[in-house]
Order: C-alpha cells, then sequence, then structure tokens
C-alpha cells in the first residue's frame, strides 16, 4: 500500500523535466541562471534539470517540458541542433538578447564581408555564408527572456510561474520607469546617448545606477516612439548614423519592423 | 451665508466619523483594522462548485454579506493573484460567483473543487440601485458571462416581485453549447418573458432552432419606451448596438443602464487602472446610468 | 504666535535635532556623485542643501515604492506590523506640501488606506518658502495652493521667521523652545506669493479635451513614464504576487508604483487596452491632474512643481500647449454641463 501511495505521489509531484541549451553565443546567458547562487538548491526541488552545457553528467531527455535555448543561428550546426531540440520540447524560450533578437553576433548583418574578415577571421576559414539571425526566424519561440545578460530574477520568476500553471507575464514598462524608482539622474539631460526610454525594463536599471547610459539589450518596447527618441538625440547633438548604430547593436534585426532601416553598409 | 453653514456641518461630520475611525484604529491591533479596510482579502469556503460550459463555473461562497445585485468581488489565490468577478446571486446566506476561464486566475480558480478555499475581498462598487425602479417595467439583455451580474438582478425581482411590473429578458449566447444558468432558464421562462437567442448553431450536434443575435430580437421587438428601464450588460459592441437600437425607440438616456468593464487592482477607487473620465468603475460603477458615461466611449 | 531662529543658531538647532535618538530628520540633500537632490537622512549640517527644490519628491517615503501588504502561508495570512521611526521632514516646499494633502485625501477616500497613514501619522512636515519660482517650469501660482503644514519657514535674510501650522508643529518647537524667540512680525498673504509662478494662464481645461494643439506634445511624448514616477502626487499602484522560492504556496502581495502613460496601464484579461492610444493617455494624466481630482475635491491634483516637465526627456511644456490653445477655433467641443 505504501509503495503504490507513494508512487501515486510521485506521479502528482512529477517535477517539469528543463533543459538548457547553447548554440552559437558566449554561454553568458547560462551563466546569469547560475548566479542565483543560493536558490539553485530550491531550484533543482522545483525543476528536473536534464541538460546544461556545464554540467557533464547530464545527458539530456527524449522529452522536454521547458527548453531555455541561448544564442542565435550562426552555423549550420546550429539550426540542424535547434530544429532537434524543438521537436523535443513542449515549450520553447529564448533566453538573452542574442535568441531573442540577435544581439551583437547580428551585426555582421550590417556590414560588408570584407570589411571584418581580415580583422577577426584572418586564420578562421571555416567561416560560413549563414547570415546570423535569432532562432525564431526557424522555429517557434512560445516565451522571451531578453537581455545581455538576461536578468537572473527574471529567469527565476519565469520559472516560478511555469511550475506554479500561470502564463508568465511580460515586462512592458520602459527602462526609464525603473532607472526613476531607483532614483537615479537622467542621462541623457548629462548628454549621454541612453536608450532608455524605448527599451523594455525589468532589468533594475542596473547600467543608469551605475552610471552608464542605456544601450537598449533589451529590445525596445511595444509603445517606443523610435521616431521622436531619433529626433530628440539629433537634437542633442549626436550624429545619426551614431545613433542608428547604436540602437541597431542588439536588437538591429528587430528593429526592421518599427521603421528602422536595417541593412546598411555604411562600416 | 446659508450655503457657507451647510458646508461647515458637512465637513464637521467628515472629522467626527474620521476620528472614530481612528480611535478605532488605536483602540485594535493593526491586524484586525487592516482586514477590515478592504485591502486583505478573506478566506472563504466554496460550498458549491458549479460547471456550466467547458470554460465557464459558478462558485458558491459561504460568505453572509450583504449586497446589492451588480456589485463585484475580488477573488484570487495568493502567489496566482486576484481579478474581479461579478456576484451573480441576492441573498444575505451566500454568495455565488460565475467565472468565465480566461486568464491566470480564473484559470486557477477553476481548477479548484467543492470544500475548497478562495481568498476574496468586496463587495465593491455601486450595484444596480433597484429601489428607484419600483413600479416600472424591466427589460433586461445580456450577453454572454454579460448575463451573470444580471442574474442577480432577476433574483432581486423575483424576491420583491410585487414592485416590478412586466419584466422581459432578452439573453443571447454563442451557442447552444455555451449556455450558462440552465437551470435558472427553465424557472425564468415560468415567470418573466423569455427569449433567448443563439449566435451560431453548435459545431456537433444537430440543432433547429433559430440562430442571429439578441440586437436582432429587439429590433423586431414591439415594447415602447413608457414607464420602462432597460439593464445592458455584454461585450461592449453589443451594448453599443443594443443602445443605437433604444434610441430608434425614442428611449431616454437616463432609461438605459449599462456595466463597464476595465482592469482592476484594489477595488477602493485609488489604484486608478479602472478610471474613466474621473469615473472610478471599482467605486462610482460597474453599473452607469447611460448618460453618466455617454461621453467617454473612447476612453 | 510667531517664532524667530536665528541663522547662526540655525546650524545648532539642526545638529541638536539630528543627535536627538528615536527620530529620522530628513531633508533634501545633494549627491556628491551626480548632482540630483533628493530628500534623505541627513547626517551632518552641511549635507543640508535649501539652494533649490529636490529633485525627487517626498512621497516615497509614504506612498512606498515597494509595500508588502500581507505575507501568505499556505492559506494563511499574516500582516506585517509596521512601527514606523517619527520622522521630521526638513525643507518641503510649498507645492509638496500641497501635494502631501493631495495624496492624504486619496489615500483616505473611499476606503481608508492603513499602510499610508501609519507612516504619514509618524512625519512632522516643515516647510521652507520659496519667494520666486525656480525655473521656468514652475507653475504653482495658477493652481491654488493652500496652507498645508506642521511648521513653515520663511528666509527673512539673517533669520528664519517660524510659523506653526499645527498642534504637531507646535509640540515640535515647544520641546525646542531654546533655539526660537517669540516675534509678533507676520507676512501678509500678499509677501508669501511665489513671484512669476503663474504660467498656466487657464483655469478650465475641459473645452479643450478635443482640441488639435494636443498632438504637439503626444508626438513628442515617449512613454518614460518619468511624469509619472516623478510627480509629488501621483498615486497609482498596482499589485504582484511574489513566491518564495523554497515553497510556491508562501509568499507576498506587494504594492507597486504604476504609471497612467504604460500602454498596459489599462489592460484586461483577453488582451484587451482600453487607452491603448497615446494621446488618450497623455490628455488622462492632464486632466487627472487638473480636472478630474478638481471636480471631486474642489483642488487640483497638481501642485505646480514642475518636475513632469522638468524630468521629461523631450521638455513637453503641457503649460504652454494649454495656454496657446484658444476656445474660438471650431473643432472645440462645446463644455459640458
Amino acid at each position: 500500500m505504501l509503495r503504490k501511495q507513494k508512487i501515486e505521489k510521485k506521479k502528482k509531484n512529477k517535477k517539469p523535466v528543463v533543459g538548457f541549451y547553447a548554440i552559437t553565443g558566449c554561454q553568458g546567458c547560462l551563466l546569469s541562471v547560475l548566479f542565483n547562487e543560493d536558490k539553485l538548491f530550491d531550484l533543482t526541488k522545483l525543476i528536473d534539470i536534464k541538460a546544461f552545457p556545464f554540467i557533464k553528467q547530464l545527458e539530456g531527455a527524449k522529452e522536454f517540458d521547458v527548453v531555455f535555448m541561448e544564442g542565435l543561428v550562426a552555423k549550420k550546426n546550429d539550426l540542424k541542433e535547434l530544429k532537434e531540440i524543438r521537436a523535443k520540447t513542449k515549450v520553447l524560450v529564448a533566453i538573452g538578447a542574442c535568441a531573442c533578437t540577435g544581439g551583437i553576433p547580428a551585426f555582421r548583418n550590417f556590414m560588408k564581408e570584407d570589411n571584418y574578415k581580415h580583422l577577426v577571421y584572418h586564420k578562421a576559414m571555416h567561416l560560413t555564408d549563414m547570415k546570423p539571425t535569432p532562432i525564431d526566424k526557424y522555429v517557434k519561440v512560445d516565451y522571451y527572456l531578453p537581455g545581455c545578460p538576461p536578468d537572473k530574477n527574471e529567469i527565476l520568476t519565469f520559472i516560478k510561474d511555469f511550475v506554479l500553471g500561470k502564463k508568465p507575464e511580460i515586462y512592458k514598462k520602459p527602462v526609464c520607469f525603473d532607472c526613476r524608482k531607483e532614483g537615479n539622474p537622467c542621462l541623457l539631460d548629462s548628454g549621454k546617448l541612453c536608450l532608455g526610454p524605448i527599451t523594455r525594463g525589468n532589468c533594475g536599471a542596473v547600467c543608469p545606477s551605475g552610471g552608464l547610459e542605456c544601450w537598449g539589450c533589451r529590445g525596445p518596447t511595444d509603445d517606443a516612439n523610435i521616431k521622436t527618441m531619433m529626433s530628440l538625440l539629433e537634437k542633442k547633438g549626436f550624429d545619426v548614423s551614431h545613433i542608428k548604430k547604436r540602437m541597431k547593436s542588439f536588437v538591429g534585426l528587430k528593429l526592421a519592423k518599427k521603421g528602422i532601416d536595417t541593412y546598411e553598409q555604411e562600416y | 451665508m446659508i450655503k457657507n453653514k451647510k458646508t461647515k456641518t458637512k465637513s464637521t461630520k467628515k472629522s467626527l466619523k474620521n476620528k472614530k475611525v481612528k480611535k478605532s484604529r488605536t483602540a485594535k491591533k493593526p491586524q484586525k483594522v487592516d482586514l477590515v479596510y478592504g485591502l486583505v482579502p478573506k478566506k472563504k469556503k466554496i460550498i458549491d462548485f458549479k460547471r456550466e460550459t467547458s470554460i465557464n463555473f459558478t462558485l458558491k461562497l459561504d460568505w453572509k454579506v450583504k449586497h446589492d445585485p451588480g456589485q463585484f468581488m475580488m477573488v484570487g489565490i495568493p502567489g496566482i493573484g486576484e481579478c474581479p468577478i461579478s456576484i451573480c446571486s441576492y441573498s444575505d446566506q451566500y454568495v455565488e460567483l460565475s467565472i468565465r476561464e480566461v486568464g491566470n486566475v480564473t484559470k486557477a480558480l477553476g481548477n479548484l473543487k467543492k470544500g475548497g478555499f478562495v481568498f476574496a475581498r468586496g463587495p465593491f462598487g455601486r450595484g444596480y440601485p433597484m429601489h428607484y425602479f419600483k413600479g416600472n417595467n424591466v427589460i433586461i439583455v445580456g450577453g454572454g458571462c454579460g448575463i451573470a451580474p444580471l442574474k442577480g438582478v432577476i433574483e432581486y425581482i423575483t424576491k420583491n416581485r410585487t414592485d416590478f411590473k412586466d419584466v422581459l429578458l432578452y439573453l443571447g449566447y454563442r451557442s447552444p453549447d455555451d449556455v450558462i444558468f440552465e437551470e435558472q432558464l427553465k424557472s425564468w421562462e415560468k415567470k418573466f418573458c423569455l427569449n433567448v437567442s443563439y449566435d451560431k448553431a453548435p459545431a456537433k450536434s444537430c440543432y433547429d432552432g433559430k440562430v442571429g443575435f439578441v440586437t436582432e430580437l429587439i429590433r423586431k421587438s414591439k415594447f415602447d419606451n413608457k414607464n420602462k428601464i432597460v439593464f445592458i450588460c455584454g461585450p461592449p459592441i453589443m451594448m453599443e448596438t443594443v443602445i443605437n437600437i433604444l434610441k430608434k425607440k425614442k428611449f431616454n438616456n437616463d432609461q438605459i443602464y449599462i456595466s463597464a468593464e476595465r482592469r482592476m487592482q484594489c477595488g477602493g477607487g485609488k489604484c486608478g487602472h479602472c478610471m474613466i473620465h474621473g469615473v472610478y468603475v471599482c467605486k462610482d460603477g460597474p453599473v452607469f446610468r447611460y448618460d453618466e458615461l455617454m461621453d467617454y466611449k473612447n476612453d | 504666535m510667531n517664532y524667530v531662529l536665528k541663522k547662526e543658531v540655525f546650524s545648532k538647532f539642526v545638529n541638536s535635532v539630528l543627535k536627538e535618538k528615536g527620530i529620522d530628520f530628513i531633508a533634501p540633500v545633494k549627491s556628491e556623485q551626480n548632482d540630483i537632490i533628493k530628500f534623505q537622512k541627513l547626517i551632518s549640517f552641511s549635507d543640508l542643501c535649501l539652494d533649490k527644490n529636490a529633485y525627487y519628491p517626498l512621497k516615497e517615503w509614504f506612498f512606498k515604492k515597494n509595500e508588502v501588504l500581507f505575507e501568505f502561508k499556505g492559506d494563511k495570512i499574516t500582516i506585517p506590523e509596521k512601527k514606523p521611526k517619527p520622522k521630521i521632514f526638513f525643507g518641503v516646499r510649498r507645492c509638496d506640501l500641497n501635494s502631501i494633502n493631495r495624496q492624504d485625501v486619496a489615500f483616505s477616500e473611499g476606503c481608508w488606506d492603513p499602510y499610508y497613514f501609519l507612516e504619514r501619522e509618524a512625519s512632522t512636515l516643515i516647510g521652507y518658502h520659496c519667494f520666486e519660482k525656480e525655473d521656468n517650469y514652475c507653475f504653482c501660482g495658477s493652481v491654488g495652493l493652500e496652507d498645508h503644514y506642521d511648521l513653515m519657514f520663511y528666509d527673512r535674510g539673517d533669520y528664519f521667521l517660524v510659523e506653526i501650522g499645527s498642534k504637531k508643529g507646535a509640540w515640535f518647537l515647544k520641546q525646542r523652545i531654546r533655539f526660537f524667540k517669540k516675534t509678533t512680525e507676520r507676512l501678509s498673504a500678499r509677501k508669501k506669493v511665489i513671484k512669476n509662478a503663474n504660467r498656466l494662464q487657464k483655469k478650465n481645461i475641459a473645452p479643450f479635451y478635443d482640441h488639435k494643439n494636443w498632438k504637439k506634445g503626444v508626438d513628442l511624448c515617449l512613454g518614460c513614464t518619468s511624469c509619472n514616477t516623478l510627480c509629488p502626487s501621483c498615486y497609482c499602484f498596482e499589485f504582484k504576487d511574489k513566491v518564495n522560492i523554497s515553497n510556491l504556496k508562501n509568499g507576498k502581495r506587494i504594492r507597486e508604483w504604476s504609471a497612467c502613460q504604460l500602454k498596459d496601464f489599462s489592460e484586461v484579461a483577453g488582451n484587451h487596452i482600453f487607452r491603448s492610444d497615446r494621446e488618450h493617455r497623455f490628455k488622462h494624466r492632464i486632466y487627472h491632474q487638473l480636472q478630474y481630482f478638481n471636480e471631486k475635491h474642489g483642488k487640483h491634483l497638481c501642485s505646480g512643481c514642475g518636475r513632469c516637465i522638468r524630468g521629461c526627456p523631450t521638455r513637453i511644456d503641457f503649460v504652454g500647449i494649454l495656454n496657446n490653445m484658444k476656445t474660438k477655433k471650431p473643432n472645440v467641443k462645446k463644455p459640458k454641463k
């Protein structure tokens, strides 16, 4: 009897099977999961981590409930791996700026190949001709956790919400809201090229709190008024190409939909 | 001078009230006082859980609280959240809530069972001022889950049947599969003039009845505007078309009562989410006379 | 009866209050790192900065950014017991004193808010009068400010003239009477007027709701919510449930600041947004400040401090926009009866 009850209990309290994977990227997003140091032990009570690139003992699973995917598609191998994982999982979460919006690697889209090839890759002859793109071009992505790196608390709340059966909430407030709550001065007033007003928050405004302007790594808000932002920055004396370069640095490919021309071979 | 005097007396009364509040606050422990002021929910037992359709269900709570038809409650589960739910009963003994599974909280509430607990606070808002309408004919127009608050009105009328003359019910459902309050419909049919319409025929089972919107029923009906009060609750598009039809029938704006839907968080007219042009839906509504809101459709 | 505090004694007075145990002395302090003035706990007299009004308002001390409403453990709800430390707020300008009064009105209307008033009752507000407007953004002269203070300091050259506004203030002064001297000097209402600050010329803005000039401001709006978060009288909030990672049944419900300029502010289940238009959101804030609150309570919610313009990245001057509107234009709606 007891055994049966125990088995039944186990079935009821089945933890969701979770995998963390990374394709082309710096693996920093997965590192920010590990930054929840004191909460990792509690986290393993909630979820069953079956794959994590930093842990060699884990061998993956046949089926996942959630997979957190870091990085973007830049090689043909990436695409293959991505599609395999998508077939295995019920929910796919893009984690980090690369997976969500393209991030720094996607900047290759805005440059001529000749301009960068000789700089870094003069020895690397295995450069493939694939244009780096965020993963949602190839597979369906259910949720996005943007940011470079993503906020460790946001990842935790996502997992909590998922285990509770809630639909994870998407934070829609701009960075400015967080920044004003922190009690910072406005960096735009002190002549810095801050993209806070048009960037999605929930990072706790870490950069502006430390005096560094917002680079917009978390992507534009739904409500972003990019036109006015451009003209404001122009009035402040910034060069148009400089503003565009800054805006495109993390989210260039996604801004195309918002009215910023993406493919300019300026550099 | 007279005006001044009046305002003075008013202000003194107000200050007296405030003093009383403060006295009670210092007299009791802070915990109990906080519960009184409505930000902290109370634990209530579910004495009946009834599934109406695949996504609609009715909760009956063991809560002896006085409420008007049309008022609402903030119902939730700590950890998941809270949402406003209109009360669909009129009784001193219990509270009934009709809920449709749309968001996080309502889905979590749908997994509860009889004997379980929910956390609720309320009742909030201004319901239908039923005592004003004594001796009138009542027309009730409801669509979908907008019928829930109107069920409270109908229960009020059945309890005080002699106060009202003719009662006409126009209820619209999406299809026969989506009918909520199926049991009650049978008893209403006997007592009142009941008209039910379905927007669509059900997908699978064979259905022979009429198909059409509620608005069509009202357009075809032959009632006039004399001594009549209309209560409308339903999707915004439905309410608007019904109002337009009623206007053609020469109804006045103050004969029409509508209920507004907004995002609500506090229930006490503070958080600001539900404000329409300075009117808090949670405190001054959710039931409005049409002329109170007619200029602010877009806001 | 008014009192005089000589400026030689002023530092002694402040230092003696600072030394008192069980009291926090909160005053505008200029941050060394970034040059902005905020209300902070004063540590030494030399930090006190009275040249300018604070960049950030006082409201965060009463209407907290994150207030724990209650904690839950499974089915049990406990309310954290709070005993706020008595606080003296010094150097509060007239506009901020008024905005605190407006929040008092808002939080006591309908159901009385215990969390706000616990902090509020533990506070003593000492004002500091400005005789001239600080910069071009101020418009406190045209919103009808009232006197709401416990004590008020008027700078009269080499001494402060101190007025008593409430019993709380009188009690505070009585305890420290050794620094003060009685005087018969009184400032007439005309002398107290803040000069050149009546920039807003419109008394009733209701007829201009559909005016086309609003578009000038709306186009400039970035939706950054600086105007809401910097406003000393904005009081909108939202609830959030935060569960503990160790046990998902335990956690707390938190009241957070919210902002009406956010698009999802009026979003309901089913993803319908009622004020999805930027223009409606933009006008909603201004009309709440200058019309809706007035209709209910007989005074403006706005205290004319000008922070929403000073802190706006694009400096949207809604006062100027309102001043430029004329009633005679054909596309203006008639005032509602």
